[in-house]
C-alpha cells in the first residue's frame, strides 16, 4: 500500500468513528460477560 | 441541457429509486425468512453456535454468489481498485457480530420485548450517520424530512409495538436488568455503524457484490475468537459444534438466505443511501412475524387484545415503509450526495466520472469479462456438498409446521427475489 494511501485511512474520520463505537461494543461484552 | 436530457436523467434518478426500495423490501422478506430455519435450531444449541453455524453458511453463500453471478476474476479486480475500502468491509463484518452477541446479553437480562426496540433504533442511527457523513438528506427540505424520519420513527414504533404484542411482557429471569438495557442499545449503535462502511463503499464505486466477499471474512474470523471465548477453549468449542450437528443444516441454510437479504440490503444503501434503505429492509419483522404466525402457530394462545397489536404495530410499518419508498431524493439533495462522493475521490484518488457511472448503475466495466475459471465452480459445488451433508445429519424437528404456509411464503419470498434479482440486472447488470 503506498504511504499516501495509508494517511489517507488513518486520517479518514470515517474510519475512527466506527472503530472507536466497536471497541465500546468490545468493551462492553466483556463487561457483560 | 435541453429539457428531452433532463427528461432522461430525471427518468434514471427514478429508475434507480425504485431499485433501491425493490431492493429495500425484498431484504425485509429474505432477512425475516431466515429466521424461520434458525428458528428450528435455537434453543436446542447455545446461543454462539447459532451465530457460528449460521456465519459458516453466510460465509459460503458471499464468496458464492458473487463469483456465480459476476465471476472470481471481476470480483478480485473490483477489489484491487478499491483495495482501500478492505479495511472497512473487515470493521463492518466485526461490528454485525459483536452486536449480534450483544443481542443474547440483551434478550436474557431484560427480554426480547424490551430489548427488540432498543436495537431496532439501528435505522435510526444509521440515519444520523447518513446525514453527518454522506449529506443524506441535506437539501431534501422538510417533506423528504418529514418522509424519511417519519417514515422511519413509524418503523421502529411499529416494531415496538409487534416485539410488546407477540413477545409477552413478563419480567425476564436475568440478572441485570440495566446491563441489558446497554446491551441492546449497545447492539442497536453497532448495527447503525455498519452502515458507515456500507454507504463508504459505494460512494467510492465499488460492487456490492464484490465488497460482501471480505465483509465474509471479518464476520468469519471474529465470531470463531467470540465462539472460543464463551465456549472456553477450542476443544470445548469442538464438542460443541459435534453436539450441534444434527442442527447444523437450519443454521447454514438460514445464513445463506440471509446473504440474499443482506445483499439487497447492501443495494439498498447504495442506491438509496442507508437512510431510506436501512429501515425498509427492517420490515424483516413484518417476515419474521408471518413464518412465527402461520408456520409455526407461535400466535396461537394470544388474546384478541395482542391480535389487535399485531394488526396495528404490521399497519404503522406498513405506513412508515410506504412514506419512505415515495421520497425520493430531489436534485438538491443529490448534490449533496455528489459533493460526498467527490470527497471520497479527491481523498482516494478514485477516478470521478468511473464513480458517478457506477452510481448510476452503469458499470463502464460490465462488458469487459474477465475469463472465467475452472475453480469457480468449486463454490457452488462446495456449498451445495455442504448442505447435502448436513442435510444427511439433520433430526426431524420437533415441532409442527404448517406445510402449506410453508409452501406460499417460499413462493412468495422466491418471486421477491426473482423479480427483485430481475430488476437489479435489467438496470445495473448488478453494478
Amino acid at each position: 500500500m503506498k504511504h499516501s494511501m495509508f494517511v489517507a485511512i488513518v486520517s479518514d474520520v470515517h474510519l475512527w468513528v466506527p472503530l472507536c463505537v466497536l471497541l465500546g461494543g468490545i468493551c462492553l461484552l466483556l463487561t457483560l460477560r | 441541457m435541453g429539457v428531452a436530457q433532463i427528461s432522461d436523467v430525471e427518468k434514471r434518478v427514478r429508475a434507480l429509486h425504485t431499485v433501491g426500495v425493490v431492493c429495500g423490501l425484498a431484504a425485509g422478506a429474505w432477512l425475516g425468512t431466515a429466521e424461520a430455519p434458525v428458528k428450528l435450531a435455537s434453543g436446542q444449541v447455545p446461543p454462539f453456535i447459532v451465530t457460528l453455524g449460521m456465519v459458516l453458511g453466510v460465509f459460503m453463500a458471499r464468496w458464492t454468489i458473487p463469483v456465480m453471478l459476476k465471476g472470481a476474476g471481476f470480483v478480485l479486480r473490483d477489489l484491487r481498485q478499491n483495495a482501500h475500502l478492505i479495511v472497512w468491509a473487515l470493521i463492518a463484518g466485526t461490528l454485525w457480530v459483536v452486536a449480534n452477541t450483544l443481542t443474547v446479553f440483551a434478550i436474557k437480562n431484560v427480554g426480547l420485548s424490551i430489548a427488540f426496540p432498543l436495537w431496532n433504533t439501528n435505522c435510526l442511527i444509521g440515519l444520523f450517520w447518513g446525514w453527518l457523513f454522506f449529506n443524506e438528506l441535506k437539501g431534501s427540505g422538510w417533506k423528504g424530512w418529514a418522509q424519511v424520519f417519519g417514515g422511519s420513527l413509524a418503523l421502529v414504533i411499529g416494531a415496538a409495538i409487534l416485539a410488546f404484542a407477540t413477545t409477552g411482557h413478563a419480567a425476564s429471569t436475568g440478572a441485570n436488568p440495566k446491563l441489558g438495557i446497554a446491551a441492546a442499545l449497545g447492539a442497536g449503535v453497532l448495527w447503525g455503524t455498519q452502515y458507515i462502511p456500507y454507504r463508504k463503499a459505494y460512494i467510492s464505486g465499488i460492487t456490492p457484490l464484490s465488497f460482501v466477499t471480505v465483509i465474509a471474512f471479518g464476520e468469519l474470523v471474529s465470531t470463531l475468537v467470540l465462539s472460543v471465548a464463551f465456549a472456553g477453549s477450542f476443544s470445548n468449542l469442538g464438542h460443541q459444534i459435534a453436539a450441534a450437528k444434527p442442527f447444523m443444516f437450519w443454521l447454514f441454510l438460514g445464513g445463506f438466505c440471509w446473504v440474499f437479504g443482506d445483499l439487497f440490503q447492501q443495494y439498498a444503501a447504495k442506491y438509496i443511501g442507508i437512510g431510506r434503505g436501512i429501515p425498509l429492509s427492517n420490515t424483516n419483522q413484518l417476515w419474521g412475524l408471518a413464518w412465527g404466525a402461520l408456520v409455526f402457530g407461535e400466535l396461537a394462545t394470544i388474546d384478541a387484545h395482542a391480535r389487535m397489536l399485531v394488526l396495528a404495530g404490521s399497519l404503522v410499518m406498513i405506513v412508515g415503509a410506504a412514506f419512505i419508498g415515495t421520497a425520493a431524493a430531489p436534485a438538491s439533495e443529490r448534490t449533496s450526495w455528489s459533493d460526498a462522493m467527490n470527497r471520497e475521490c479527491s481523498r482516494y484518488g478514485l477516478d470521478a466520472e468511473r464513480v458517478v457511472s457506477m452510481l448510476k448503475g452503469d458499470d463502464p466495466r460490465a462488458n469487459q469479462k474477465p475469463p472465467r475459471r475452472w475453480w469457480e465452480m468449486l463454490f457452488p459445488i462446495c456449498s451445495l456438498a455442504a448442505l447435502v451433508w448436513l442435510g444427511t445429519l439433520l433430526r426431524r424437528p420437533e415441532v409442527e409446521l404448517n406445510l402449506a404456509w410453508i409452501g406460499i411464503l417460499l413462493t412468495i419470498t422466491c418471486c421477491s427475489l426473482f423479480f427483485s434479482g430481475m430488476l437489479l440486472w435489467k438496470r445495473t447488470r448488478f453494478s
